[in-house]
């Protein structure tokens, strides 16, 4: 059977490249992998689709797999596609009618069995060939080899968080080059799904199961940008593709591929980097990166978003009341419901010397860690917990961003001097 | 038995006396509130689905124009918006539109008086399913009251039961009832297909649109009811907080995958069944010539009906589910290739040695099969394993979907629709001005969707709101290409209409039709048939004759019984 299986594929494959050939465009994605994502290119600059006609830019060991059946398929959907079109076209001219008077044709046949049977088994032959293509491909894609680098995956309404084995977490997705990486995969919330064009790898990620999905990517990209809230050319996309609500299109992150030593240097760095920022500097430099996970909601130029922006918010139930920091230690913020909500009409309820909280940052610790407690009116309980996932340091730094929430730009850089 | 009084010419160049026609049967609202004449519920579907289709037709263009550039683009139309937008435009396409275009609208019309049946065979049932129809249309219209919803169509859990717009509940019910209404009409068309053949119809002897409407029915029937269970699953786990679908409840969420997908998976069969019923009705008519293989298009609607019902599983090849389950899945999906091609291939077989007329119909019938073939062609990509992990959720699938669902259902339905329009309304719409419609309809569809297909291949999402900047060229003439078919939709629209006011007379056959239907006069009478009508081969077109002093075709009724033997 699995002779039989390979014979048939072979078969397809090498007609499939002859006519390739044939046609001068043997499919570059499969054989050469694109340069266009490998080097780096300025910052800022619209990236080309890549690629060709039909594929991205062909970069894990899977994608040639992938992209010959897609080839193949394809291929032979031009030939039954043209072929059906010009019978079409030919039949219809050929025997139009001219006036009203029908030519009656009696003598055309109604049925003609061989011819019949033959477009039932050709057909058939033909679409198992396909099918035994995906299923060799698809076993690859479903079979992690043991001795992958297993990253922890966690998605979240809106953000993803990538945690390696050495403890270090990162926003985007860093891999070490020439070698299988296999993504243990949950979802805090509700269903999402990671999908990495350019490595042709998908797989839901589903509450309350754990999901896997593995690739290895050879060519490196070259480093992670400094600045990850500027816009870069390099790097793969990483796309959610299962809808998961309002911010579902920004729930995007990228894939940065490093070979071998810078790899575990980064991971190294990545790591320690929290604690190796000095104290002082710990908003400054350490809040602008952990924001990455709350810009998806939260602005800081007063935009309302799905929740409360961090700065002047100008519109809805807050508008006007200062800044985030501002509405707590005032107590200003209205509250309508949440899990610890007792009747309460504002934030000054709870928070003080004997009530819910003792100190503004109390509040702000809880409600990143546990939301929904308290909801500002206005907005549901929408936010994902980051229990387990941002350190009490983490957390400070982000309390730290808040109280200095000025000496920040819109897109959440640092611009303001250092406190004194 | 050549007793068909109806198609007695008329003295046309003489006033027309008044022939007794449903339309004019009886007069006054309640004439038609109340009706039970299959005629009139159709035409009142066919008037609800169009309407339908104009309000998902403008979300359509909303979306589209929202697309235009990356981020926000329509000024006020933020995600929250768009969301609701594309959730709206999915819903009412499929549960409005599309699900009860053909079977409802152009079924109820013609299927009993191609069958040479006075009415359908519950006629009660038949206006009940309407009314349904109408209570489901308003609770989804009521949804937006309540805050829209925003969950998509398939209202995936747990996203669709824990998102605070309070439109689900409403529309969910909606779309339950409008479940009903469905498996009603579908009741009503197997019992009248098995009860109310006149003598001499026998199975073999039924136009091909009548086996199709047929296995359309047996889905209807035996799927729609899950999606009933289901959809009270969800709203008892969004009130009732009783754990189904959502793991934080201990339920699953893949379950409701599985529920959703083992009925709307055959859905996509109800809507592109019947359309193949009519496509071969058109292709033989309009060519004049006999359809080639019969008993092969008949069977393959039967073979596609049942193997609809066992391929749901290739809607989630990512979705988690044992890869065992995909490989069954993905084996099972391509068998249903075959039968579709088989109709295919038959339909091009029916144009050789045909006579074939150059006209509206013709045109969306031939569109049909170009379309259709794209769309197949495609399902290929998707149904393969390795090939469909990297497409899935992607704008290929929507493409894809979009050249079966539209390009080949609803160019059917309005294929059909001009097919009987003169049937129906006893109206000749302008020729010149129906293909000027085609035209743009189907330039525009080809170039809004084709160039989805690119968009998906290179990996862009599907309900995305903001996309990347590299995408957006084929954004562009996607949109443009929605302009170009909304502008053929208007089009169509106008003429059709103006056809009512000042369209020529239409004869009882004008194509030259050789099913019942056309032996009737145009409009039909009330009772469809004065007498039993005498039933021959039904693509037999030996017998019709062009008839000057009538206008159109009519049958040669002395050289019925000297027709060849059956297929």
């Amino acid at each position: 059977m699995t002779d039989l299986t390979s014979t048939v594929v072979d078969i397809l494959s090498s007609t499939m490249l002859a006519m390739q050939d044939a046609a001068g465009t043997a499919a570059p994605a499969m054989q050469e992998p694109a340069a266009a994502t490998t080097t780096a290119a300025p910052a800022g600059q619209v990236r080309e689709l890549g690629g060709d006609f039909w594929m991205p830019p062909a970069a894990s060991t899977l994608a040639p797999a992938t992209d010959f059946a897609f080839h193949a398929i394809t291929w032979l959907s031009y030939v039954f596609f043209f072929g059906i079109t010009f019978a079409l076209i030919y039949l219809t001219v050929k025997f139009r009618q001219r006036g009203t008077e029908v030519k009656y044709d009696a003598g055309a046949p109604v049925h003609n069995t061989p011819l019949e049977v033959g477009w039932t088994v050709i057909p058939l032959l033909l679409v198992i060939a396909i099918f035994f293509m995906g299923f060799k491909g698809f076993l690859d894609l479903s079979t992690p080899p043991k001795d992958a680098y297993e990253i922890n995956v966690t998605a979240a309404q809106w953000s993803w968080s990538f945690k390696y084995p050495n403890g270090a977490t990162s926003n985007d997705l860093v891999v070490p080059a020439g070698q299988p990486v296999k993504l243990v995969m949950r979802s805090n919330d509700v269903l999402h799904s990671l999908y990495i064009p350019d490595f042709r790898v998908k797989k839901d990620v589903v509450p309350g199961r754990y999901s896997y999905l593995w690739f290895q990517a050879d060519e490196p990209t070259g480093m992670v940008p400094e600045d990850q809230s500027a816009d870069t050319v390099v790097g793969h996309y990483l796309f959610c593709t299962e809808y998961c609500g309002k911010d579902h299109s920004n729930m995007n992150r990228k894939v940065f591929v490093l070979n071998e030593t810078e790899f575990k240097e980064w991971e190294e760095t990545q790591a320690r980097w929290l604690d190796e920022v000095p104290d002082e500097e710990l908003y400054s430099i350490a809040g602008p990166k952990l924001f990455l996970r709350c810009s998806n909601c939260h602005s800081i130029d007063g935009t309302a978003g799905t929740g409360p922006s961090w700065g002047d918010q100008t519109s809805g139930s807050i508008a006007g009341l200062g800044t985030l920091w501002e509405r707590v230690t005032s107590g200003v913020s209205p509250i309508d419901g949440g899990t610890r909500d007792d009747g309460g009409s504002t934030l000054a309820d709870y928070i003080g010397p004997g009530k819910l909280y003792e100190t503004p940052e109390d509040y702000l610790r809880e409600s990143i860690y546990n939301p929904g407690g308290l909801l500002i009116s206005g907005y549901g309980p929408n936010m994902p917990h980051f229990r387990g996932q941002l350190s009490d340091r983490a957390v400070d730094a982000l309390i730290g961003m808040i109280k200095n929430i000025d000496q920040f730009d819109a897109k959440g850089r640092f611009i303001g001097n250092a406190p004194d | 038995m050549t007793t068909l009084d109806a198609t007695s010419p008329n003295p046309s160049n003489a006033p027309a006396p008044p022939v007794d026609n449903y339309l004019t049967f009886t007069r006054g609202f309640l004439s038609w509130a109340l009706t039970l004449d299959h005629k009139r519920i159709g035409l009142m579907y066919l008037v609800a689905v169009l309407g339908s289709f104009l309000v998902g037709g403008i979300f359509a263009l909303l979306v589209r124009t929202e697309l235009l550039t990356p981020g926000a683009t329509i000024p006020g139309v933020d995600a929250e918006v768009y969301n609701q937008f594309f959730t709206l435009h999915g819903a009412i396409m499929v549960f409005l539109v599309i699900i009860p275009s053909i079977p409802a609208a152009l079924g109820n019309f013609v299927l009993p008086i191609m069958l040479g049946a006075k009415d359908v065979a519950f006629p009660r049932l038949n206006l009940g399913s309407f009314y349904l129809w109408i209570i489901g249309a308003v609770l989804a219209v009521l949804s937006l009251a309540y805050g829209g919803f925003d969950t998509g169509w398939t209202f995936y859990t747990p996203y669709s039961t824990t998102t605070s717009t309070g439109g689900v509940i409403p529309v969910v019910t909606g779309v339950f009832i409008l479940g009903f209404s469905s498996i009603f009409t579908g009741l009503n068309f197997v019992v009248t297909i098995h009860k109310l053949r006149p003598p001499g119809m026998t199975w073999f002897r039924m136009p091909l649109l009548l086996w199709a409407l047929y296995a359309t029915a047996l889905i209807q029937v035996l799927a729609t009811p899950v999606l009933g269970i289901t959809l009270l699953m969800l709203i008892v786990e969004r009130v009732f907080q009783i754990g189904l679908f959502d793991p934080a409840m201990g339920g699953d969420p893949v379950l409701f995958q599985h529920f959703f997908w083992f009925y709307s998976h055959p859905a996509v069969y109800i809507m592109i069944l019947p359309a193949m019923g009519i496509i071969s009705e058109i292709i033989s008519v309009h060519a004049h010539r006999h359809i080639f293989g019969y008993r092969f298009i008949a069977f393959s609607s039967v073979a596609i009906a049942i193997f609809s019902f066992l391929v749901w599983g290739h809607h989630m090849f990512t979705s988690g589910q044992s890869p065992l389950m995909n490989v069954v899945f993905s084996l099972i999906t391509f068998s249903v290739a075959i039968p579709s091609a088989i109709k295919v291939f038959n339909w091009m077989a029916t144009l050789y040695r045909g006579s074939i007329s150059i006209n509206t119909p013709m045109l969306y019938g031939l569109g049909f099969i170009f379309l259709f073939t794209i769309g197949g062609l495609t399902g290929l990509h998707l149904g393969t394993l390795n090939t469909d992990i990297h497409l899935h959720d992607t704008y290929f699938v929507v493409a894809h979907f979009h050249y079966v669902m539209m390009g080949s259902a609803l160019i059917a339905m309005i294929g059909g629709l001009h097919h009987w329009w003169p049937k129906m309304v006893g109206r000749m719409y302008n020729e010149k001005w129906g293909i000027i419609g085609f035209a743009l309809v189907f330039i525009g569809f080809n170039v809004t969707f084709f160039t989805q297909f690119m968009l998906g291949s290179h990996g862009m999402p599907r309900r995305y709101y903001n996309y990347q900047p590299e995408f957006q060229i084929y954004h562009v003439i996607s949109t443009i290409g929605s302009y170009i078919m909304a502008a053929g939709f208007f089009w169509t629209l106008y003429y059709l209409v103006q056809s009512l006011f000042s369209g020529a007379k239409a004869p009882s056959n004008p194509w030259g039709g050789r099913s019942l239907e056309w032996q009737c006069t145009s409009p039909p009478p009330h009772d469809n048939f004065k007498t039993t009508p005498s039933v021959g081969d039904c693509y037999d077109f030996s017998v019709v004759k062009w008839d000057e002093e009538e206008g159109g075709y009519v049958v040669d009724r002395s050289q019925v019984d000297k027709q060849r033997p059956d297929h």
